[in-house]
Formats: C-alpha cells, sequence, structure tokens
C-alpha cells in the first residue's frame, strides 16, 4: 500500500528533482567524467594507459610522498583530537574546558591559504618561532632550523584540522550517557581506563568518519603544499597545478587526479559503510 | 559489606547549596529509602556519596573508613543508575565483570563471579548477549548485577524501578528486596513513590528540600508523621487548618485552642448518607458535614470528593453516589494528624496534646 503509493507520487512530482539533478549533472558529473575520460584517452579519442603511465613513471615519488604525508598527519590528527575532546570531557576542572572548548575551534573559522601563510611566517628559519626561541636564549640563531617542507605540511594540515574533528569527536563524546563514565569510575577505573575502555569504543565511528572527511580535504588543498613545501618532493595537487600551468598537460594531470580519486574512493567506502551501519543499529 | 554513616552532609552544586546538614545511619545489612518529591535532592545525595558531588562539609564514612575527600573511584560504593548506564558496546558478561577486570582479578575468579552474579539476577545463560538485545527489566538487573559484582561495601540504587513499566516494576521490586535479605548488603535506595518505599525498605528516611524531615521503621512513618510534609507525602492529603470558622466542621480534640493544621487520609473518612444520625462516639475525632462534589470509580471503591463550604474533603465509598447528596464523614481520633501549627517541625499533636 505504502510503496504504491509512494511510487505514484515519485512518478508525478519525478520533475521536481530535475533541477537539482540537471545542476549535479552538469557541474559536478560532467566535469567529472570527462576528466576520468581525459585521463585514459588519447586526443583522438582512442583509449590508452600511457597518461597513467607516465604520471607514475614521473611522480610516483610524489604519489608516496602525499600518501606519508597524508596519514602521518591524520594519525598526529587523531591522537590530538582525542586526547583535546577527552580533556574537554572527562577533566575536573570546569573553567580550563571552557577556555579550551573556545580556543580548539578558532581555525576552523581560518582559510587554507591564511593558515599556509601564517605557518610560513611561523615555521620559518627566521620565522617567528625560531626569534621566540632565540629571543628567550633557547636557542642561538646558528641553531635554528627551517620547518618548511615535509614537516610544516603536516603541521598546517594538522592545525587546521584539529578543530573540525575535535568538534565531531567531542560532541560524540558529550552524547554519550553521563552516567555511563560515572558508572565505571564507581566501579574503580580511572579516567585514562574509562577514556580507552568506555568512550573510544563507543565513538570509533565518529573519529572514523572525522579522519575520512579530513584526509580527503588535506588531498585537495594546494596552497599549503606550495607556500610551506619545498619543491621536491611535493604533493599531487602541485604537481597537477604544474602540468597544466607549465605543459598545458591535462592528461597526465587528470591521470594524477585519476589517483587521487582512487585513494579517496576507498575512503569514501569506508565512510558509507560506517554510516550504513550506524543507521542500522539504530 | 560495612555501615554507612553520615554525618553533617553538606552539598550542592557550585555556590548553590542543595543538601542541608544531613545526618544518617545505615546499619549493616539495612536497606533505607530515601523517600522525596522530585527535585529535593535525591539524586545529589547519592552522587555525593558516590563522589560526584563534591562534598563542602561534613563527612562520610563507609564502614571505619572516612570517604568523602576519596575520589570515585576509590570509595567502594556503587550505584545502580535510573537510566541503567550499562555499556552498549560490552556483553551482559563483559558489563557485570568489568569492576572485577579493573581490580585485575584472574580471568577464571571473574567467570566465576559473573556466572554467580548471573544466577542470583535469573539471567543464566545471557553473559554472551549485547545488554541493546535486553528488556528494561532485564537490564535493571544486568545493572544491579554489575554494582554488587565487587562486593561493595555499600549499594546505592538511584529510583531503579521508575523506567520500568508497572508489571515488571513489581518483579523486579520484589527481587531486590529479596536479593538484598539474601545477601544482606548494606543500601540507599531512592524513590518518590511511597509504597515502594514502605514495601522494600527497613526504615525510611523522608527527604524535604534538602533535609530529612524524618527517619523511621515504615510502620512509624506511616502512622506516626512527625511533620506536615510526611504526612502530606504519605498519603494524607484531606488538609484542614483549625479553627475552620465553619459549623459544618466539628472537631473533639480535647486540647485544641491553638491553631492546628489537620491531616487525614480518604480511606479513613468514614462516609454515611444520613446526616440526621449523628451520634458521636469517643472515638470519633471530627465530623465533617458537605454534598458530594464528585464521585470517581477507583477499582474496589468509589472515591467521593466531599464539598463542605470552601473545603473539598476526598473519601472513600464502596457505593458509587449521586452529585449534590448530603453526607457525613467521621474521622476516628486515631487517623488524625494535628501539628501545632506554629512550630510546624517540633510538635507531633497526635501523641501528646490530643487524648481521647
Ligand atoms: N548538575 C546540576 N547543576 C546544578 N543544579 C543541579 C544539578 N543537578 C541537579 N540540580 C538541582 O539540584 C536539585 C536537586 O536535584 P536532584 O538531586 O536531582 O533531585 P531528585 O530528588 O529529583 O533526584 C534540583 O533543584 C536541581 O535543579
Ligand atoms: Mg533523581
Amino acid at each position: 500500500m505504502r510503496q504504491t503509493t509512494s511510487r505514484n507520487l515519485l512518478k508525478n512530482h519525478l520533475w521536481l528533482i530535475a533541477p537539482a539533478a540537471l545542476m549535479v549533472g552538469i557541474f559536478f558529473l560532467y566535469p567529472l567524467c570527462f576528466s576520468l575520460y581525459s585521463a585514459i584517452t588519447l586526443d583522438n579519442g582512442a583509449f590508452t594507459l600511457s597518461h597513467l603511465h607516465k604520471a607514475f613513471e614521473l611522480y610516483s615519488n610524489d604519489i608516496l610522498f602525499t600518501i606519508v604525508i597524508v596519514l602521518s598527519s591524520v594519525v598526529i590528527l587523531a591522537v590530538l583530537s582525542v586526547t583535546i575532546a577527552a580533556l574537554i570531557t572527562l577533566s575536573p576542572f570546569r573553567s580550563l574546558t571552557k577556555t579550551l572548548g573556545f580556543l580548539y575551534r578558532l581555525p576552523l573559522f581560518i582559510p587554507f591559504i591564511v593558515t599556509a601563510q601564517m605557518m610560513r611566517t611561523f615555521l620559518a628559519k627566521n620565522g617567528l618561532m625560531n626569534n621566540a626561541f632565540v629571543a628567550s636564549g633557547l636557542l642561538t640563531p646558528m641553531d635554528t632550523v627551517s620547518f618548511l617542507g615535509w614537516s610544516g605540511i603536516i603541521i598546517t594540515f594538522v592545525w587546521k584540522q584539529l578543530a573540525f574533528s575535535t568538534l565531531l569527536i567531542s560532541g560524540a563524546m558529550a552524547a554519550l550517557d553521563d552516567s555511563q563514565i560515572r558508572a565505571a569510575r564507581n566501579l574503580g577505573a580511572s579516567r585514562l581506563r574509562i577514556l580507552f575502555q568506555i568512550i573510544l569504543p563507543q565513538i570509533i565511528p565518529t573519529l572514523g568518519v572525522a579522519m575520512v572527511l579530513s584526509i580527503v580535504t588535506m588531498m585537495s588543498v594546494l596552497s599549503v603544499p606550495l607556500m610551506i613545501g619545498t619543491g621536491s618532493p611535493t604533493m599531487m595537487t602541485a604537481d597537477m597545478a604544474f602540468r597544466i600551468n607549465s605543459y598545458g598537460d591535462y592528461h597526465v594531470a587528470n591521470a594524477l587526479g585519476l589517483v587521487s580519486y582512487c585513494i579517496c574512493a576507498g575512503l569514501a567506502w569506508f565512510y558509507l559503510r560506517q554510516n550504513l551501519k550506524e543507521k542500522g543499529a539504530n | 559489606m560495612a555501615h554507612l554513616h553520615i554525618k553533617n552532609l553538606q552539598a550542592g552544586y557550585g555556590k548553590k547549596m542543595i543538601l542541608d546538614n544531613i545526618n544518617l545511619t545505615v546499619e549493616q545489612g539495612e536497606m533505607i529509602a530515601l523517600l522525596g518529591p522530585s527535585g529535593c535532592g535525591k539524586t545529589t545525595l547519592l552522587n555525593a556519596l558516590c563522589g560526584f558531588v563534591p562534598v563542602s562539609n561534613g563527612e562520610i564514612f563507609a564502614g571505619d573508613r572516612a570517604v568523602s575527600q576519596l575520589p570515585a573511584e576509590k570509595r567502594n560504593i556503587t550505584m545502580v543508575f535510573q537510566s541503567y548506564a550499562l555499556w552498549p558496546h560490552m556483553t551482559v558478561a563483559q558489563n557485570i565483570g568489568y569492576g572485577l577486570k579493573v581490580q585485575k582479578a584472574k580471568r577464571v575468579e571473574i567467570e566465576n563471579r559473573v556466572t554467580e552474579l548471573l544466577n542470583i539476577v535469573k539471567l543464566e545463560g545471557l553473559e554472551d548477549e549485547k545488554v541493546t538485545a535486553l528488556s528494561g527489566g532485564q537490564r535493571q538487573r544486568v545493572a544491579l548485577a554489575r554494582a554488587l559484582a565487587i562486593r561493595p561495601d555499600v549499594l546505592v540504587l538511584d529510583e531503579p524501578l521508575s523506567n520500568l513499566d508497572a508489571k515488571v516494576r513489581l518483579s523486579v521490586r520484589h527481587e531486590i528486596k529479596a536479593l538484598q535479605k539474601q545477601l544482606g548488603f548494606t543500601s540507599l535506595i531512592v524513590t518518590h513513590d511511597q509504597e515502594e518505599a514502605l514495601v522494600m525498605a527497613d526504615r525510611i528516611a523522608v527527604l524535604n528540600q534538602g533535609k530529612i524531615e524524618q527517619i523511621g521503621t515504615p510502620e512509624e512513618i506511616y502512622h506516626h508523621p512527625s511533620t506536615p510534609f510526611v504526612a502530606d507525602f504519605m498519603g494524607a492529603e484531606n488538609h484542614i487548618e483549625w479553627p475552620t470558622n465553619d459549623d459544618a466542621f466539628h472537631l473533639s480534640l480535647n486540647n485544641h485552642a491553638a491553631p492546628l493544621d489537620i491531616y487525614f487520609r480518604s480511606e479513613n473518612a468514614v462516609l454515611s448518607t444520613q446526616p440526621s444520625a449523628i451520634k458521636d462516639d469517643f472515638h470519633t475525632g471530627l465530623v465533617i458535614n458537605g454534598h458530594v462534589a464528585q464521585s470517581v470509580f477507583f477499582g474496589n471503591n468509589y472515591q467521593i470528593s466531599v464539598r463542605c463550604g470552601k473545603h473539598t474533603i476526598q473519601a472513600d465509598h464502596d457505593q458509587n453516589l449521586p452529585e449534590h447528596t448530603p453526607v457525613t464523614l467521621r474521622v476516628p481520633i486515631d487517623a488524625l494528624y494535628a501539628f501545632t501549627k506554629n512550630e510546624k517541625h517540633s510538635e507531633h499533636q497526635k501523641n501528646h496534646a490530643v487524648s481521647v
């Protein structure tokens, strides 16, 4: 009964979703398919793997570099955001956690390019951080090292994504019934044990989602590797920009794009699966 | 198990004091019910005992240990929560055994204790079940087993039955009581339901606005309430202020010069439909003439609202009565709870000033 009515409804009102479907088609699906098509065809339309081959030949180091950078960032990110969220949830010091709760949200409102610029002046050999160390007498100007390069990229990514993932994770922690934590303390469990045995197992799906979304974001940022990276090896986004700007070589750029789609698609699959699992549980 | 001794306890949230000078001793193996209306501070008291709310004054002794300054995890006082507070990612056995696991007990030992407890709370064979698959009654029994597993000094239960439906509530209530007798744990159970308190507790402490109004056996609390609040809360909801300046009321207490607050239960108001036949024997304390305003069917009897002047009095009766029927209510003298008005909390008139 309900099925037939909803089917009728669908038939009669299909045109309602047409504008949205059209927008998605024109502005998203078409460019996406075209870019995939361009990655595996020659100019005359014949199928080829040569672009992909070339992409791997020239940039396999950079692909690896990208994966390592993104994974390291995401691991650090997970540790830091779980720590901050746990401090906020479990700490007995209410006023401290309120300040923390406000501070960690700030980066949420700062665009990537501004973050990159900020980090550049902060992390450089004669940047703010080193100047502060020198001024405080901890280092001499000779000892200072520049953090620009791979470590700078990681720092920037983590700094920028921390707010977002902490927000998600502390939200999930706050949603847990407070008496669950009390019940554990009651039975003698320390705060650390409660974090690992009571809280974390229940927020793993949210943690996963936060990490996947962060990875996809980091994979797509161009400004950070350009402004903070040292050139070689660099991240795939920088290579794509280089292929297009310097050679007008859309094929190889798209082939690189295909590789990063594949990495993200794997993660998206994980994300969807978790989402479905959560829905199934409720 | 040990006895629990609460001495001059003060506690609250921030600057807001909720509990005021609480003194209470729960003997070893005794179950005391904390009875009071919603918001009077019952949960806060349990939280203070468990260490979730800081104690600003006074001391708590579990056995001989002073625990008020210990963190929650060191107190060995466990709580059964109103919302069960089971961990959904663990099985029944993992939930129950968690406290022992924290104490680093051996695996065999944990397994044995879990099996033992599952037997005690009648959940044999459910150890590998997810707690989310259990019914409310079963969940509360898991929560009880979990709290008992580590053999706490004191067990506190925060309205453990309030989330269960009526029928399950009766059976779980019975089981908790039976278990408490069998295992002899020292416990403090919170409830806002007077019947629950009467049935389950060895003694009852009535709490009102953060203060204990009266402590006593169920019989004492029920038959000899020492304050108007306790009388009202224990079901004596008919209240008149004496003198009423109304001819419909005849009070035959022999010493009632002072203004009084008088309380009595509807079941003690004997209703008769022959107003002419007023012939009071010496047991009758209060006679009221009035008219039926409403009659409501209550299963085994009717509750009749009787209008007399500006008062409405509830009385039980075995027959339905049409509206406006003139009736007479007689309340026996020992069913009247009379309190002198000015010193509400000090004197229980029924035992002193009133005599037959
Ligand atoms: N976390 C809290 N912060 C501030 N006030 C609270 C908090 N919890 C309860 N209160 C207040 O304390 C009083 C007693 O609450 P509670 O102990 O929960 O009552 P109950 O007897 O219903 O269990 C109430 O007035 C309530 O508003
Ligand atoms: Mg409560």
